[in-house]
Protein backbone atom coordinates (compact mmCIF):
# COMPACT_ATOMS: atom_id res chain seq x y z
CA UNK A 1 0.00 0.00 0.00
CA UNK A 2 1.40 3.72 -1.17
CA UNK A 3 1.67 6.01 1.98
CA UNK A 4 -1.58 7.48 2.87
CA UNK A 5 -1.68 11.18 4.51
CA UNK A 6 -5.21 11.89 6.53
CA UNK A 7 -5.46 16.10 7.28
CA UNK A 8 -6.87 16.77 10.35
CA UNK A 9 -8.08 20.63 10.91
CA UNK A 10 -8.43 20.75 14.50
CA UNK A 11 -9.85 18.95 17.35
CA UNK A 12 -13.54 19.81 17.66
CA UNK A 13 -15.18 21.65 14.27
CA UNK A 14 -16.01 25.06 14.95
CA UNK A 15 -13.28 25.44 17.50
CA UNK A 16 -10.81 27.01 14.53
CA UNK A 17 -7.27 26.06 13.12
CA UNK A 18 -4.92 28.53 11.52
CA UNK A 19 -4.96 29.70 7.48
CA UNK A 20 -1.33 29.47 7.08
CA UNK A 21 -1.48 25.37 9.07
CA UNK A 22 -4.27 24.42 6.62
CA UNK A 23 -2.19 25.42 3.53
CA UNK A 24 0.80 24.15 4.72
CA UNK A 25 -0.94 21.16 5.40
CA UNK A 26 -2.32 20.70 2.36
CA UNK A 27 1.06 21.29 0.22
CA UNK A 28 2.21 17.60 1.88
CA UNK A 29 -0.81 16.01 -0.35
CA UNK A 30 -2.87 14.52 2.25
CA UNK A 31 -5.53 11.92 0.37
CA UNK A 32 -8.55 13.48 2.95
CA UNK A 33 -9.45 15.92 5.23
CA UNK A 34 -11.39 14.25 8.18
CA UNK A 35 -12.49 15.77 11.53
CA UNK A 36 -14.54 15.13 14.43
CA UNK A 37 -17.40 17.41 15.37
CA UNK A 38 -18.72 16.28 18.85
CA UNK A 39 -18.88 14.15 21.71
CA UNK A 40 -20.82 13.72 25.30
CA UNK A 41 -17.92 15.48 26.60
CA UNK A 42 -20.25 18.77 26.87
CA UNK A 43 -22.95 17.34 28.32
CA UNK A 44 -26.51 15.34 27.40
CA UNK A 45 -27.82 18.49 26.15
CA UNK A 46 -26.86 18.50 22.60
CA UNK A 47 -27.76 15.21 22.48
CA UNK A 48 -31.36 15.77 24.04
CA UNK A 49 -32.21 19.07 22.67
CA UNK A 50 -30.64 18.63 19.25
CA UNK A 51 -29.52 22.50 19.38
CA UNK A 52 -25.72 22.79 17.93
CA UNK A 53 -22.71 22.74 20.28
CA UNK A 54 -21.10 25.54 18.00
CA UNK A 55 -23.23 28.21 16.16
CA UNK A 56 -24.13 28.05 12.31
CA UNK A 57 -21.55 30.84 11.73
CA UNK A 58 -18.26 29.07 12.82
CA UNK A 59 -19.35 25.23 11.40
CA UNK A 60 -20.03 27.27 7.79
CA UNK A 61 -16.97 29.31 8.07
CA UNK A 62 -14.94 26.18 8.52
CA UNK A 63 -16.73 23.82 6.29
CA UNK A 64 -16.36 26.18 3.63
CA UNK A 65 -12.31 26.39 4.01
CA UNK A 66 -12.12 22.38 4.59
CA UNK A 67 -15.05 21.93 1.43
CA UNK A 68 -12.92 24.72 -0.85
CA UNK A 69 -9.32 23.00 0.11
CA UNK A 70 -10.93 19.13 -0.80
CA UNK A 71 -12.33 20.34 -3.93
CA UNK A 72 -9.31 22.00 -4.83
CA UNK A 73 -7.29 19.47 -4.09
CA UNK A 74 -10.02 16.55 -5.56
CA UNK A 75 -9.64 14.73 -2.01
CA UNK A 76 -13.10 14.13 -0.02
CA UNK A 77 -13.61 15.61 3.13
CA UNK A 78 -15.50 13.81 6.27
CA UNK A 79 -16.72 15.11 9.76
CA UNK A 80 -18.15 12.93 12.42
CA UNK A 81 -20.45 13.43 15.03
CA UNK A 82 -21.92 16.47 13.20
CA UNK A 83 -23.55 18.97 15.71
CA UNK A 84 -22.12 18.32 18.78
CA UNK A 85 -23.65 15.02 18.94
CA UNK A 86 -24.77 13.19 16.28
CA UNK A 87 -28.77 13.34 16.10
CA UNK A 88 -30.93 13.31 12.92
CA UNK A 89 -31.42 17.15 13.20
CA UNK A 90 -27.83 18.02 13.48
CA UNK A 91 -27.66 15.98 10.51
CA UNK A 92 -30.27 17.85 8.79
CA UNK A 93 -28.60 20.98 9.74
CA UNK A 94 -24.48 20.47 9.12
CA UNK A 95 -25.97 19.11 5.74
CA UNK A 96 -28.11 22.32 4.87
CA UNK A 97 -25.15 23.99 5.03
CA UNK A 98 -23.07 22.10 2.99
CA UNK A 99 -25.53 22.60 0.20
CA UNK A 100 -25.24 26.50 1.18
CA UNK A 101 -21.91 26.67 0.84
CA UNK A 102 -22.29 24.38 -2.48
CA UNK A 103 -24.30 26.49 -4.06
CA UNK A 104 -22.66 29.78 -3.19
CA UNK A 105 -19.14 28.70 -3.99
CA UNK A 106 -20.51 26.95 -7.29
CA UNK A 107 -18.93 23.90 -6.32
CA UNK A 108 -19.84 20.37 -7.42
CA UNK A 109 -19.91 17.85 -5.48
CA UNK A 110 -21.43 14.00 -4.40
CA UNK A 111 -22.74 14.93 -0.61
CA UNK A 112 -23.56 11.50 1.25
CA UNK A 113 -25.42 11.99 5.05
CA UNK A 114 -24.74 9.10 7.11
CA UNK A 115 -27.84 8.81 10.05
CA UNK A 116 -27.18 7.45 13.63
CA UNK A 117 -30.25 7.57 14.97
CA UNK A 118 -31.35 4.56 16.43
CA UNK A 119 -35.30 3.51 16.45
CA UNK A 120 -36.28 3.39 20.40
CA UNK A 121 -38.11 0.06 19.11
CA UNK A 122 -35.35 -1.63 18.19
CA UNK A 123 -33.33 -0.76 21.21
CA UNK A 124 -36.25 -2.02 23.21
CA UNK A 125 -36.24 -5.39 20.72
CA UNK A 126 -32.48 -5.66 21.48
CA UNK A 127 -32.86 -5.13 25.47
CA UNK A 128 -36.04 -7.88 25.34
CA UNK A 129 -33.33 -10.20 23.41
CA UNK A 130 -30.86 -9.64 26.09
CA UNK A 131 -28.29 -8.43 23.87
CA UNK A 132 -27.75 -4.66 25.63
CA UNK A 133 -25.08 -4.53 28.27
CA UNK A 134 -23.59 -1.86 30.42
CA UNK A 135 -20.73 -0.21 29.04
CA UNK A 136 -19.81 2.11 32.14
CA UNK A 137 -23.12 3.62 33.68
CA UNK A 138 -23.73 1.32 36.21
CA UNK A 139 -26.95 0.19 36.03
CA UNK A 140 -28.48 -2.08 33.01
CA UNK A 141 -30.60 0.18 30.26
CA UNK A 142 -34.42 -0.76 30.80
CA UNK A 143 -37.24 -0.47 28.80
CA UNK A 144 -38.40 2.49 30.90
CA UNK A 145 -35.54 4.28 30.58
CA UNK A 146 -35.90 3.89 26.37
CA UNK A 147 -39.43 5.12 26.75
CA UNK A 148 -38.48 8.42 28.05
CA UNK A 149 -35.47 8.87 25.97
CA UNK A 150 -36.05 11.71 23.73
CA UNK A 151 -33.03 10.70 21.11
CA UNK A 152 -30.67 8.11 20.92
CA UNK A 153 -27.89 7.83 18.71
CA UNK A 154 -25.38 4.56 18.29
CA UNK A 155 -21.73 5.53 17.61
CA UNK A 156 -21.00 4.10 14.09
CA UNK A 157 -17.30 2.32 13.48
CA UNK A 158 -15.43 3.19 9.87
CA UNK A 159 -18.00 0.51 7.90
CA UNK A 160 -20.37 2.90 6.91
CA UNK A 161 -18.70 5.72 6.27
CA UNK A 162 -16.15 3.31 4.01
CA UNK A 163 -19.94 2.89 2.18
CA UNK A 164 -20.28 6.07 1.37
CA UNK A 165 -16.25 6.01 -0.10
CA UNK A 166 -17.84 3.50 -2.18
CA UNK A 167 -20.55 5.53 -3.41
CA UNK A 168 -18.45 8.09 -4.31
CA UNK A 169 -18.93 10.82 -1.67
CA UNK A 170 -16.70 13.88 -2.25
CA UNK A 171 -18.31 15.06 1.54
CA UNK A 172 -19.76 13.32 4.26
CA UNK A 173 -21.62 14.30 7.07
CA UNK A 174 -21.80 11.53 9.39
CA UNK A 175 -23.89 11.33 13.10
CA UNK A 176 -22.24 9.66 15.99
CA UNK A 177 -19.52 8.49 15.02
CA UNK A 178 -16.74 6.56 17.07
CA UNK A 179 -14.06 9.54 17.42
CA UNK A 180 -11.21 7.28 15.55
CA UNK A 181 -13.31 5.99 13.22
CA UNK A 182 -13.58 8.75 11.44
CA UNK A 183 -10.19 8.95 10.68
CA UNK A 184 -9.09 5.57 10.18
CA UNK A 185 -12.15 4.89 7.65
CA UNK A 186 -10.33 6.52 4.09
CA UNK A 187 -7.32 4.96 5.34
CA UNK A 188 -8.64 1.39 6.03
CA UNK A 189 -11.13 1.82 2.93
CA UNK A 190 -7.83 2.26 0.89
CA UNK A 191 -6.58 -1.20 2.35
CA UNK A 192 -4.45 0.17 5.82
CA UNK A 193 -4.24 -2.10 8.56
CA UNK A 194 -7.13 -0.97 10.64
CA UNK A 195 -5.08 -1.28 13.79
CA UNK A 196 -3.08 1.14 12.85
CA UNK A 197 -5.38 3.00 11.05
CA UNK A 198 -7.75 3.25 14.37
CA UNK A 199 -4.81 4.31 16.52
CA UNK A 200 -3.63 7.10 14.78
CA UNK A 201 -7.37 8.09 14.56
CA UNK A 202 -7.26 7.94 18.26
CA UNK A 203 -4.24 10.69 18.16
CA UNK A 204 -5.26 12.74 15.33
CA UNK A 205 -9.12 13.08 16.35
CA UNK A 206 -7.88 16.10 19.09
CA UNK A 207 -6.12 17.93 15.97
CA UNK A 208 -3.00 19.41 16.98
CA UNK A 209 -3.63 18.52 20.73
CA UNK A 210 -1.17 16.00 20.47
CA UNK A 211 1.70 18.38 19.07
CA UNK A 212 3.43 20.83 20.84
CA UNK A 213 2.27 24.45 22.00
CA UNK A 214 -0.72 22.08 21.77
CA UNK A 215 -4.00 24.02 20.01
CA UNK A 216 -7.25 23.33 17.88
CA UNK A 217 -5.33 23.17 14.79
CA UNK A 218 -3.91 21.50 11.90
CA UNK A 219 -2.14 17.65 12.62
CA UNK A 220 -1.28 15.54 9.48
CA UNK A 221 -0.77 11.77 9.88
CA UNK A 222 1.01 9.07 7.38
CA UNK A 223 0.15 5.97 7.35
CA UNK A 224 1.63 2.95 5.89
CA UNK A 225 2.44 -0.54 6.20
CA UNK A 226 4.37 -0.93 9.33
CA UNK A 227 3.48 2.42 11.25
CA UNK A 228 2.33 5.85 10.74
CA UNK A 229 4.19 9.46 11.11
CA UNK A 230 2.41 12.46 12.48
CA UNK A 231 3.34 15.99 12.08
CA UNK A 232 1.25 19.29 12.89
CA UNK A 233 0.13 21.35 10.03
CA UNK A 234 1.60 24.71 11.29
CA UNK A 235 5.75 25.03 11.50
CA UNK A 236 5.75 26.81 14.59
CA UNK A 237 4.62 23.50 16.22
CA UNK A 238 6.39 19.91 16.56
CA UNK A 239 5.24 16.40 17.10
CA UNK A 240 7.15 15.04 20.17
CA UNK A 241 7.92 11.47 21.93
CA UNK A 242 6.42 13.18 25.24
CA UNK A 243 3.22 15.45 23.18
CA UNK A 244 2.14 12.21 21.77
CA UNK A 245 2.66 9.36 24.31
CA UNK A 246 0.75 12.32 27.25
CA UNK A 247 -1.77 12.66 24.39
CA UNK A 248 -2.66 9.24 23.90
CA UNK A 249 -3.74 9.03 27.83
CA UNK A 250 -6.16 12.60 27.07
CA UNK A 251 -9.72 11.62 27.94
CA UNK A 252 -9.48 8.04 28.15
CA UNK A 253 -9.32 5.49 31.54
CA UNK A 254 -6.92 2.47 29.69
CA UNK A 255 -3.98 3.54 28.05
CA UNK A 256 -3.29 0.09 26.43
CA UNK A 257 -6.33 -1.25 25.34
CA UNK A 258 -9.42 0.82 23.71
CA UNK A 259 -12.25 -0.85 22.71
CA UNK A 260 -14.07 0.17 19.51
CA UNK A 261 -17.57 -1.11 17.57
CA UNK A 262 -16.61 -4.66 16.69
CA UNK A 263 -13.11 -4.90 17.88
CA UNK A 264 -10.46 -4.25 20.73
CA UNK A 265 -7.30 -2.36 20.20
CA UNK A 266 -3.95 -3.44 22.34
CA UNK A 267 -1.44 -0.88 22.49
CA UNK A 268 0.89 -2.73 25.21
CA UNK A 269 3.13 -3.24 22.46
CA UNK A 270 3.32 0.30 20.96
CA UNK A 271 6.64 2.35 20.48
CA UNK A 272 6.70 6.40 19.58
CA UNK A 273 10.25 7.10 17.93
CA UNK A 274 11.63 11.02 17.17
CA UNK A 275 12.34 11.59 13.46
CA UNK A 276 13.97 15.19 13.07
CA UNK A 277 12.59 17.81 15.03
CA UNK A 278 8.98 17.96 14.24
CA UNK A 279 7.94 14.19 13.58
CA UNK A 280 6.82 11.13 15.77
CA UNK A 281 6.69 7.85 14.44
CA UNK A 282 4.37 5.75 16.04
CA UNK A 283 4.23 1.03 15.59
CA UNK A 284 2.94 -1.99 17.22
CA UNK A 285 -0.66 -1.29 17.42
CA UNK A 286 -2.83 -4.93 17.60
CA UNK A 287 -5.95 -5.41 16.74
CA UNK A 288 -8.57 -8.21 17.84
CA UNK A 289 -11.81 -8.38 16.41
CA UNK A 290 -14.55 -8.79 18.99
CA UNK A 291 -16.86 -12.16 19.01
CA UNK A 292 -19.72 -10.02 17.92
CA UNK A 293 -19.85 -6.73 16.99
CA UNK A 294 -21.20 -3.79 19.24
CA UNK A 295 -22.11 -0.24 18.99
CA UNK A 296 -22.03 2.46 21.53
CA UNK A 297 -25.64 3.52 22.67
CA UNK A 298 -25.70 7.41 23.57
CA UNK A 299 -29.20 8.40 24.95
CA UNK A 300 -30.74 11.77 26.71
CA UNK A 301 -33.69 11.96 28.30
CA UNK A 302 -36.04 15.37 29.19
CA UNK A 303 -35.10 16.04 33.29
CA UNK A 304 -37.42 19.10 33.40
CA UNK A 305 -37.05 22.79 33.18
CA UNK A 306 -34.60 24.94 35.00
CA UNK A 307 -34.63 28.33 36.68
CA UNK A 308 -31.37 29.81 38.73
CA UNK A 309 -30.56 32.40 40.86
CA UNK A 310 -27.02 33.70 41.57
CA UNK A 311 -25.99 35.91 43.95
CA UNK A 312 -22.82 36.69 45.97
CA UNK A 313 -22.44 36.38 50.15
CA UNK A 314 -19.71 38.73 51.47
CA UNK A 315 -21.07 39.01 55.41
CA UNK A 316 -19.09 36.60 57.86
CA UNK A 317 -21.80 35.58 59.74
CA UNK A 318 -23.90 34.64 56.84
CA UNK A 319 -21.28 32.45 55.31
CA UNK A 320 -21.10 30.98 58.98
CA UNK A 321 -24.73 30.31 59.37
CA UNK A 322 -25.08 29.13 55.61
CA UNK A 323 -25.13 25.46 55.49
CA UNK A 324 -28.29 25.74 58.09
CA UNK A 325 -29.48 27.93 56.17
CA UNK A 326 -29.78 26.18 52.81
CA UNK A 327 -31.52 23.32 54.32
CA UNK A 328 -33.91 25.13 56.24
CA UNK A 329 -34.78 26.75 52.97
CA UNK A 330 -34.72 24.13 50.82
CA UNK A 331 -37.15 21.88 53.33
CA UNK A 332 -39.65 25.00 53.21
CA UNK A 333 -39.33 25.09 49.55
CA UNK A 334 -40.26 21.46 49.12
CA UNK A 335 -42.81 21.47 51.42
CA UNK A 336 -44.42 24.65 49.98
CA UNK A 337 -44.85 22.86 45.97
CA UNK A 338 -45.93 20.15 47.46
CA UNK A 339 -47.50 17.91 45.65
CA UNK A 340 -45.71 19.08 42.88
CA UNK A 341 -41.90 17.43 43.18
CA UNK A 342 -39.04 20.30 42.66
CA UNK A 343 -35.40 19.84 42.86
CA UNK A 344 -33.11 21.70 44.49
CA UNK A 345 -29.47 21.96 44.56
CA UNK A 346 -27.32 24.40 45.73
CA UNK A 347 -23.93 25.83 44.18
CA UNK A 348 -22.03 27.10 47.04
CA UNK A 349 -18.84 28.69 45.39
CA UNK A 350 -16.05 29.47 48.06
CA UNK A 351 -16.98 26.13 49.64
CA UNK A 352 -17.49 23.35 47.48
CA UNK A 353 -19.00 24.35 44.30
CA UNK A 354 -16.48 23.05 41.89
CA UNK A 355 -15.71 19.58 43.77
CA UNK A 356 -19.12 18.79 45.50
CA UNK A 357 -18.97 15.71 47.42
CA UNK A 358 -14.99 15.24 46.60
CA UNK A 359 -13.91 18.71 48.45
CA UNK A 360 -11.78 18.16 51.33
CA UNK A 361 -10.97 21.52 51.93
CA UNK A 362 -13.13 22.89 54.89
CA UNK A 363 -11.25 26.44 55.12
CA UNK A 364 -14.06 29.18 55.54
CA UNK A 365 -14.25 31.41 52.59
CA UNK A 366 -14.14 35.46 53.13
CA UNK A 367 -16.79 35.66 49.76
CA UNK A 368 -19.14 32.94 48.51
CA UNK A 369 -21.11 32.67 45.64
CA UNK A 370 -24.32 31.16 45.44
CA UNK A 371 -25.88 29.38 42.47
CA UNK A 372 -29.54 28.34 43.80
CA UNK A 373 -30.41 25.88 41.01
CA UNK A 374 -34.55 24.43 40.81
CA UNK A 375 -35.59 21.69 38.12
CA UNK A 376 -39.34 20.73 37.84
CA UNK A 377 -41.99 19.44 35.17
CA UNK A 378 -42.82 22.95 34.19
CA UNK A 379 -40.70 25.97 33.57
CA UNK A 380 -43.34 28.41 34.79
CA UNK A 381 -42.54 25.64 38.56
CA UNK A 382 -39.25 26.42 38.58
CA UNK A 383 -39.21 29.91 37.98
CA UNK A 384 -41.88 30.24 40.91
CA UNK A 385 -39.48 27.64 43.37
CA UNK A 386 -36.15 29.40 42.47
CA UNK A 387 -37.93 32.83 43.46
CA UNK A 388 -39.52 31.57 46.24
CA UNK A 389 -35.98 30.67 47.42
CA UNK A 390 -33.73 33.64 46.47
CA UNK A 391 -36.44 35.62 47.99
CA UNK A 392 -36.66 33.71 51.36
CA UNK A 393 -33.18 33.63 51.69
CA UNK A 394 -33.03 37.57 50.71
CA UNK A 395 -35.08 38.70 53.90
CA UNK A 396 -33.82 35.21 55.83
CA UNK A 397 -33.56 35.90 59.43
CA UNK A 398 -30.72 34.19 61.23
CA UNK A 399 -29.04 33.52 64.54
CA UNK A 400 -26.20 36.14 65.11
CA UNK A 401 -27.46 38.08 62.38
CA UNK A 402 -25.54 41.49 62.02
CA UNK A 403 -27.17 43.61 59.15
CA UNK A 404 -30.99 42.36 58.56
CA UNK A 405 -31.67 44.46 55.47
CA UNK A 406 -30.66 41.29 53.00
CA UNK A 407 -28.02 38.36 52.74
CA UNK A 408 -27.51 37.70 49.02
CA UNK A 409 -25.72 40.57 46.92
CA UNK A 410 -27.64 39.85 43.38
CA UNK A 411 -25.67 41.19 39.81
CA UNK A 412 -29.24 41.03 38.30
CA UNK A 413 -32.70 42.28 38.08
CA UNK A 414 -34.40 40.01 37.48
CA UNK A 415 -32.59 37.72 39.83
CA UNK A 416 -34.22 34.23 38.57
CA UNK A 417 -33.35 33.60 35.16
CA UNK A 418 -34.95 30.51 33.04
CA UNK A 419 -32.85 28.06 31.26
CA UNK A 420 -35.31 26.08 29.86
CA UNK A 421 -35.14 21.99 29.72
CA UNK A 422 -32.49 19.94 31.05
CA UNK A 423 -31.78 17.04 29.58
CA UNK A 424 -29.50 13.62 31.34
CA UNK A 425 -27.96 10.76 29.96
CA UNK A 426 -30.35 8.10 29.60
CA UNK A 427 -28.18 4.99 27.67
CA UNK A 428 -24.88 4.75 27.82
CA UNK A 429 -24.92 0.45 26.56
CA UNK A 430 -23.40 -0.94 23.96
CA UNK A 431 -26.06 -2.98 21.43
CA UNK A 432 -25.28 -5.77 19.67
CA UNK A 433 -26.20 -5.71 15.97
CA UNK A 434 -25.99 -8.22 12.63
CA UNK A 435 -24.14 -5.77 10.78
CA UNK A 436 -21.64 -3.01 11.76
CA UNK A 437 -24.01 -0.57 8.59
CA UNK A 438 -27.15 -1.96 9.63
CA UNK A 439 -27.91 1.11 11.34
CA UNK A 440 -26.39 3.72 9.82
CA UNK A 441 -27.81 4.38 6.24
CA UNK A 442 -26.24 6.32 3.94
CA UNK A 443 -28.32 9.10 1.79
CA UNK A 444 -26.51 10.43 -1.53
CA UNK A 445 -26.76 14.03 -3.16
CA UNK A 446 -25.43 15.60 -6.04
CA UNK A 447 -24.89 19.08 -5.61
CA UNK B 1 13.24 12.17 54.77
CA UNK B 2 11.29 15.13 53.76
CA UNK B 3 8.50 15.35 51.50
CA UNK B 4 7.26 17.54 48.63
CA UNK B 5 3.90 17.80 47.26
CA UNK B 6 3.21 15.97 43.89
CA UNK B 7 2.42 19.73 41.70
CA UNK B 8 6.26 20.30 42.68
CA UNK B 9 7.72 17.32 41.57
CA UNK B 10 5.64 16.39 38.22
CA UNK B 11 4.74 18.46 35.56
CA UNK B 12 1.24 18.10 34.76
CA UNK B 13 -1.61 17.02 37.13
CA UNK B 14 -4.94 16.77 35.21
CA UNK B 15 -8.42 15.51 35.37
CA UNK B 16 -11.28 15.42 32.78
CA UNK B 17 -13.72 13.30 31.99
CA UNK B 18 -13.49 9.66 30.58
CA UNK B 19 -16.95 9.12 29.08
CA UNK B 20 -19.93 10.57 31.09
CA UNK B 21 -19.61 8.16 34.02
CA UNK B 22 -15.90 8.09 34.85
CA UNK B 23 -13.20 11.03 35.85
CA UNK B 24 -9.50 10.37 34.76
CA UNK B 25 -6.56 11.88 36.46
CA UNK B 26 -3.22 11.84 34.57
CA UNK B 27 0.27 12.65 36.72
CA UNK B 28 3.32 13.46 33.93
CA UNK B 29 6.71 13.99 34.06
CA UNK B 30 9.40 14.90 31.40
CA UNK B 31 11.76 13.58 33.52
CA UNK B 32 12.20 9.91 34.00
CA UNK B 33 13.87 10.23 37.94
CA UNK B 34 10.84 11.77 39.13
CA UNK B 35 8.49 9.39 37.57
CA UNK B 36 10.38 6.84 39.20
CA UNK B 37 10.08 9.19 42.32
CA UNK B 38 6.57 9.35 42.18
CA UNK B 39 5.86 5.95 41.49
CA UNK B 40 7.84 4.17 43.88
CA UNK B 41 7.47 6.08 46.69
CA UNK B 42 4.28 4.13 47.70
CA UNK B 43 2.63 7.56 48.20
CA UNK B 44 0.56 7.43 45.41
CA UNK B 45 -2.04 4.28 45.08
CA UNK B 46 -5.43 3.76 44.37
CA UNK B 47 -5.67 3.55 48.36
CA UNK B 48 -4.13 7.02 49.00
CA UNK B 49 -5.88 8.65 46.55
CA UNK B 50 -9.52 7.39 47.42
CA UNK B 51 -8.49 9.22 50.98
CA UNK B 52 -7.37 12.44 49.20
CA UNK B 53 -11.03 12.16 47.60
CA UNK B 54 -12.74 10.90 50.47
CA UNK B 55 -13.65 7.87 48.45
CA UNK B 56 -13.35 4.08 49.75
CA UNK B 57 -11.25 2.47 47.46
CA UNK B 58 -13.81 0.82 45.14
CA UNK B 59 -14.67 4.10 44.06
CA UNK B 60 -10.92 3.68 42.03
CA UNK B 61 -12.23 2.23 39.11
CA UNK B 62 -8.54 1.72 37.85
CA UNK B 63 -5.21 2.40 37.99
CA UNK B 64 -1.86 2.47 36.04
CA UNK B 65 1.78 3.66 36.09
CA UNK B 66 2.24 3.83 32.18
CA UNK B 67 6.60 3.78 31.87
CA UNK B 68 6.54 4.32 28.10
CA UNK B 69 4.91 7.47 29.32
CA UNK B 70 6.40 8.57 32.78
CA UNK B 71 2.89 9.00 33.57
CA UNK B 72 0.34 7.17 36.39
CA UNK B 73 -3.53 7.34 35.34
CA UNK B 74 -6.07 7.03 38.10
CA UNK B 75 -9.36 6.66 37.26
CA UNK B 76 -12.60 7.34 39.57
CA UNK B 77 -16.30 6.63 39.08
CA UNK B 78 -17.87 10.05 38.89
CA UNK B 79 -19.81 10.60 41.81
CA UNK B 80 -23.10 11.53 39.67
CA UNK B 81 -23.39 10.75 35.99
CA UNK B 82 -21.83 14.01 34.08
CA UNK B 83 -24.94 16.49 33.52
CA UNK B 84 -26.87 15.06 36.04
CA UNK B 85 -28.59 16.94 38.78
CA UNK B 86 -26.44 18.65 41.06
CA UNK B 87 -23.64 18.81 38.51
CA UNK B 88 -20.30 21.12 39.62
CA UNK B 89 -18.19 20.42 36.46
CA UNK B 90 -19.35 19.47 33.51
CA UNK B 91 -16.13 18.46 31.88
CA UNK B 92 -14.48 17.28 34.91
CA UNK B 93 -11.40 19.45 34.28
CA UNK B 94 -11.50 20.79 38.17
CA UNK B 95 -10.66 18.39 40.14
CA UNK B 96 -6.91 17.49 40.04
CA UNK B 97 -6.26 19.93 43.10
CA UNK B 98 -6.47 16.99 46.01
CA UNK B 99 -4.14 14.91 43.61
CA UNK B 100 -1.78 17.91 43.11
CA UNK B 101 -1.80 18.20 46.95
CA UNK B 102 -0.64 15.06 47.83
CA UNK B 103 2.91 14.44 49.75
CA UNK B 104 5.50 12.24 48.66
CA UNK B 105 8.04 11.54 49.93
CA UNK B 106 11.63 12.43 48.97
CA UNK B 107 15.25 11.43 49.37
Amino acid sequence: MPPITVLTPTGTLGYGFGEEALARGMSLNPAVIAVDAGSTDPGPHYLGSGKPLVSNVSIKRELTALIRAGRAAGIPVIVGSVGGAGSGVQVDRTAALVREIAREHGLKLKLATIRSDIPIERAKRAVAANEVVDFEAGYPLTQDALDETVTLVAQMGHEPICEALDAGADVIIAGRACDDSVIAAYPIWKGADPALAIHMGKILECGAFSAEPFAMDVMLGTIDDDGFTLEPGSIKRRASVKSVSAHSLYERENPFRQGGPGHEIDLTGCSFEQIGDRQVRVTGAKLTETAHYYVKLEGARLAGYRSIAIAGIRCPTTIAALNGILEQLKARALEYFVPDPISVQFHVYGRDGVMKELEQDRSPAREVGLVIEVTAAAQELAHAACHQISGAMLHHHYDGIINPSGNLAFPYSPSDLDIGPVYEFSAYHLMKVDSPTELFPVTLEDL
Amino acid sequence: MTARRLREIADIVRSKNAGPYRITFDILCRDRANYELIRDSGAITPATVARAYGLSESDISSFFAIDQANAIKVTIRRPRAQGASGEGDMYGCQQHVPLMSMLVPTP
